[in-house]
């Protein structure tokens, strides 16, 4: 029973993913877009959280879905666009062709590796139950890969100061002109 | 460890939850038109039933009863889902606040809140962090100006704030060790609620919610003056009464988290009287909580948009982070 249940979230969430992540690159509306966009963060925290990786899932929305895309979704409405059509037609028919015969030849390399080494995918993870914890996870951070983590947070500033001095200049044009 | 908890329990207590929330939201709308219309010499609602204590029934009977109407240019879905998405979140948050040790009845373990869980805090957080789409959705579909610039100074100001919300917290956290909501309640038990050596933390979060529920001083987003009603002007009916519940009620989490973590939860001062006096103590922490924002409300006047936004990046966000890095020095140092 609570296998079917998981089986039945992660087809939705899986299916939800996908279909979002499509959405995003196919929509005409940049709003729209953006919107899927959010949508696909939303279904890859349930996949996460499928995982048993919650804190992971949390900190996915929170930064991702919560903070980012908000800044995506004020920039555009700024920026109008609003009537637009969400979708202005599909591709072309020759192309669409193209995309069913790719995704049918996936399928087909899925189900053949699938049959080959299908005994060694279904050995379910052994998780223990601090796993994907805060204090795990900061652990890992701060040892393992500390060497990775201080270089993006130096990444990151760097970017935070572009930010800053892209935003600045123009103000500086100005004065002087 | 907390015993196992039965599924048909957490789904009663849900439910039971979800509805004292909301009768709390309908009375908070009451105490706020009394205790403001007394602090402004004048009655404030007093017709419906005993001293007006049926107004919020009226309300809602009204809201009920009106035509959900809605501008001819307005995206269908979008300005249907704006206000569901609000009213969930905000309700959704609730469920990981502890208000009781949780007690055995008859054989059945009821726990002191709905969900326990690890990372409650950044559950909050997240949670909270997807309503602003809520208001987002509904201003940008309204093809309203008004709605779309209140909804646009809504998402800046939340943006904004909830950066040193975080922050303030992060003291706390760094102090309990812990993310889990009953177990920053429990270190609180035998030492000093963490309202006095956090005492710093207490007053950023306390600055910072209040911008982050668009109350006054800080609630620009719905400027009467300027904006009409903010990102809601084209909402009427119970579609306008769920964004209102939404931000009454978001109010009302904040209000809690502000107990949990910093005035001990469902603990006495002191001292703990039976197990049944832990929701008691809550409940009273939250009504003055919840006072003192009604308080505010009526006391400060508006600030200007740069100085809110000023006072929150240059004030309040460096004032959280000095905070958190002392703290986690004395903690680490002591």
């Amino acid at each position: 029973m609570g296998n079917v249940l998981v089986w039945i979230t992660w087809f939705l969430a899986a299916a939800a993913c996908l279909g979002t992540g499509v959405a995003v690159v196919s929509m005409t509306n940049p709003f729209y877009s953006a919107l899927s966009l959010i949508g696909n963060l939303a279904s890859l925290a349930v996949l996460f959280l499928l995982l048993s990786a919650e804190f992971l899932a949390a900190a996915q929305v929170l930064v991702y879905a919560g903070a980012v895309m908000v800044m995506f979704l004020f920039v555009v409405a700024y920026l109008g666009g609003r009537a637009d059509a969400p979708w202005a037609g599909g591709p072309p028919l020759l192309r669409a062709a193209a995309v069913v015969a790719a995704v049918a030849l996936l399928v087909e390399i899925v189900v053949v590796l699938g049959l080959a080494w299908g005994d060694d995918l279904t050995d379910p993870a052994e998780v223990s139950d601090s796993f994907g914890s805060p204090a795990e996870i900061g652990e890992a951070f701060l040892t393992d890969h500390l060497l990775a983590f201080e270089i993006t947070s130096i990444v990151l500033l760097v970017a935070a100061i572009g930010g800053v001095v892209l935003g600045t200049t123009r103000e500086k044009e100005e004065e002087v002109a | 460890m907390t015993p196992q908890v039965e599924w048909y329990v957490s789904l009663i207590q849900a439910f039971i939850v979800i509805n004292l929330v909301m009768a709390t939201f309908a009375y908070l709308t009451l105490a706020e038109r009394k205790i403001m219309g007394r602090m402004q010499l004048r009655y404030g609602p007093n017709r419906a039933g005993f001293r007006g204590l049926l107004q919020p029934i009226a309300d809602l009977l009204k809201l009920l009863n009106k035509e959900s109407f809605q501008p001819t240019e307005a995206i269908n879905w979008a300005f249907i889902l704006g206000p569901f998405l609000a009213a969930f979140t905000a309700l959704v948050t609730f469920s990981v606040i502890p208000f009781g040790p949780g007690w055995e009845v008859g054989g059945v373990y009821i726990p002191g809140q709905v969900a326990d869980l690890d990372i409650a805090l950044i559950l909050v957080f997240a949670v909270g962090s997807l309503g602003v789409y809520g208001f987002i959705l509904g201003g940008w579909s309204s093809d309203s100006k008004y709605a779309l610039l209140g909804s646009m100074r809504t998402c800046a100001q939340l943006v904004s704030y909830e950066v040193a919300l975080a922050l303030s917290v992060l003291g706390v956290v760094i102090m309990a060790g812990t993310l889990s909501l009953t177990e920053i309640v429990a270190a609180q038990d035998d030492t000093w609620w963490y309202a006095a050596p956090q005492f710093v933390g207490l007053i950023v979060f306390l600055v910072a919610g209040t911008a982050e529920t668009a109350r006054a001083p800080f609630d620009l987003p719905e400027a009467e003056q300027e904006l009409v009603a903010g990102y809601h002007t084209e909402y009427g009916g119970m579609r306008f009464g769920l964004y209102s519940m939404s931000e009454y009620i978001n109010l009302i989490t904040l209000s809690a988290l502000c107990v949990t973590l910093f005035l001990g939860g469902w603990h006495g001062p002191g001292f703990d009287g039976a197990s049944w006096t832990g929701p008691l103590w809550f409940i009273g922490k939250l009504v003055f909580l919840l006072f003192i924002f009604i308080w505010m409300r009526t006391t400060l006047p508006r600030l200007r948009y740069d100085q809110l936004m000023r006072f929150g990046w240059k004030v309040l966000l460096p004032v959280a982070t000095i905070n958190a890095v002392i703290t986690a020095i004395l903690v680490v140092a002591l």
